[in-house]
């Protein structure tokens, strides 16, 4: 189990003695049981800590628009920063590293295990409790977890509640930190795969039906997008804005303006959107089911990136964020690649 | 009699190979059916994933991406990553539900104008009982 005196007795020591600027942490939540980000700068704040299943923030994302902010400060404070990493972040700043975006000295990590278990899915919990207001949620032992309602607390069996890329997680400690709280366990996961399987197994025609009123809800909000610590471009693929309208600007230049997806969220450059997202996510994604998690319209966008780690383990034997100094997957190539499918 | 519905075909040619291979199928008078509209890339490697949803997003009813053979590339190893990029799209495009008949890819060599036209021809083929293509594309 995590010891939270540890954590914070850690973190008041690194904040004390200036190693860290701040650090990006998880605090109590103004409503409910669902934690905040936190950034603590005051040694006396590290008192807001807290760390239990509720606390699915991927924060690397911080990471990354500290760097954004960085590389405008005219007088920057290079000082690392402390960040507190769940197994799959700490893949995230595995991949954030193979792509040279950060340096290791960049971040502090202040790794926590999941142990057996994970973190909560916020609807099954409420499925669960039939709709009981949840006070507080904790850790337990023996892969269960103690739920405390305002009727009263009950152990709920972790799988129940499991978020969905938990139960397929194959990092549930952290790969890469400075200092790690809670024990190294290695759980057994023996479909990896299990929820794209799912929808492989439908014919192409359910596949279709599926994903045809799954993208048609999109709205693009680009919510999944604000939230995906990789999606750090300046310049986005979907965006008309990056392109600067001068007074200088002839018609000629807007009209040769190339608008690969359309703003309108209409089924095909919804498609179009998430299928490049996609794209741009093989072999980066971590499966840290943030998209998936702020979406509105509770999209599967998960089930897509997904599908990309499965076909890069199964047909080029990569896996993501476990090894900063591979090279990337689309960037590498070996010569038995397989080639089945081409004439 | 209704018309015979003609599938169209987006085929991205690399400059090196397949598309001097399907120049040769030309100046040698080959015959091969004129549903395919040739676009000339500098490598195989070059086309990104969006081009292929964007053709099949404006109501390409197939979409073929032609380079050299593995080790014949003119950059040395374009085709290679090419390879890799078309698999994982491959996957995508099948797992939404767009039948993978309607994507391939193929090796040709300036030298093989008579396997472009087969591969064109067979592309063809597999295409017309498909009927058309309306699920990437933008006005069905």
């Amino acid at each position: 189990m995590v010891k939270l005196e540890d954590l914070k007795k850690e973190a008041t020591q690194i904040l004390k003695s200036g190693k860290v600027k701040y650090i990006i942490g998880y605090a109590k939540g103004a409503d409910g049981f669902m934690p905040i980000p936190t950034f603590i700068s005051d040694p006396e704040d590290v008192e807001n800590l807290t760390w239990n299943p509720a606390c699915v923030h991927n924060l690397t994302k911080f990471i990354v628009d500290e760097k954004k902010r960085l590389k405008k400060d005219k007088n920057p404070d290079n000082r690392p920063i402390g960040i507190i990493v769940k197994g799959c972040d700490s893949r995230a700043i595995n991949v954030l590293l193979q792509e040279k975006y950060i340096d290791r000295d960049d971040v502090y990590l202040l790794g926590v295990s999941c142990e057996k278990t994970g973190v909560v899915d916020e609807k099954k919990l409420a499925k669960t409790l039939k709709g009981q207001r949840v006070v507080q949620i904790d850790f337990e032992d023996n892969g269960n977890f103690l739920v405390t309602t305002e009727s009263g607390s009950e152990k709920i069996p972790a799988e129940d509640v499991l978020a969905e890329r938990c139960i397929e997680c194959k990092a549930n400690f952290p790969v890469v930190f400075d200092i790690v709280f809670g024990e190294k366990i290695k759980r057994q996961v023996d479909k990896p795969f299990q929820s794209v399987e799912t929808i492989e197994d439908l014919s192409q025609e359910d596949r279709w039906k599926f994903w045809k009123e799954q993208l048609d809800k999109c709205i693009r909000c680009y919510a999944c997008r604000s939230v995906c610590p990789m999606c750090y471009c300046d310049e986005c693929v979907v965006d008309t804005i990056s392109f600067a309208v001068e007074p200088d600007t002839s018609a000629e230049e807007k009209a040769q303006k190339i608008k690969w997806i359309e703003k309108s969220p209409n089924l095909s450059e919804n498609i179009v959107y998430h299928l490049t997202r996609a794209m741009h996510l093989a072999g980066r994604c971590i499966d840290c089911g943030e998209c998936e998690r702020v979406c509105p319209l509770d999209i599967p966008i998960r089930f897509l990136n997904k599908k990309m780690e499965k076909d890069a383990k199964n047909f080029f034997d990569y896996e993501v964020g476990f090894d900063p100094d591979q090279p990337s997957l689309v960037s590498s190539f070996k010569d038995e690649d397989p080639e089945d499918f081409i004439r | 009699m209704a018309e015979e519905f003609e599938p169209r075909i987006v085929a991205f040619l690399c400059k090196w190979c397949s598309s001097a291979g399907s120049d040769l199928a030309g100046v040698s008078r080959m015959e091969y059916p004129p549903n395919v509209i040739p676009i000339q890339v500098m490598c195989s490697g070059s086309v990104s994933p969006l081009y292929i949803l964007s053709a099949f997003k404006k109501g390409a009813d197939g979409v073929l991406v032609s380079g050299c053979h593995p080790g014949d590339c003119h950059y040395i190893k374009g085709n290679f990553y090419a390879r890799r990029r078309i698999a994982l799209v491959k996957g995508q495009l099948e797992f939404i539900g767009l039948e993978p008949e309607r994507f391939q890819m193929s090796w040709v060599s300036a030298a093989e104008g008579l396997k472009y036209t087969e591969i064109i021809k067979d592309f063809v083929n597999t295409l017309k009982p498909l009927g058309p293509q309306t699920k990437l594309r933008r006005n069905p």
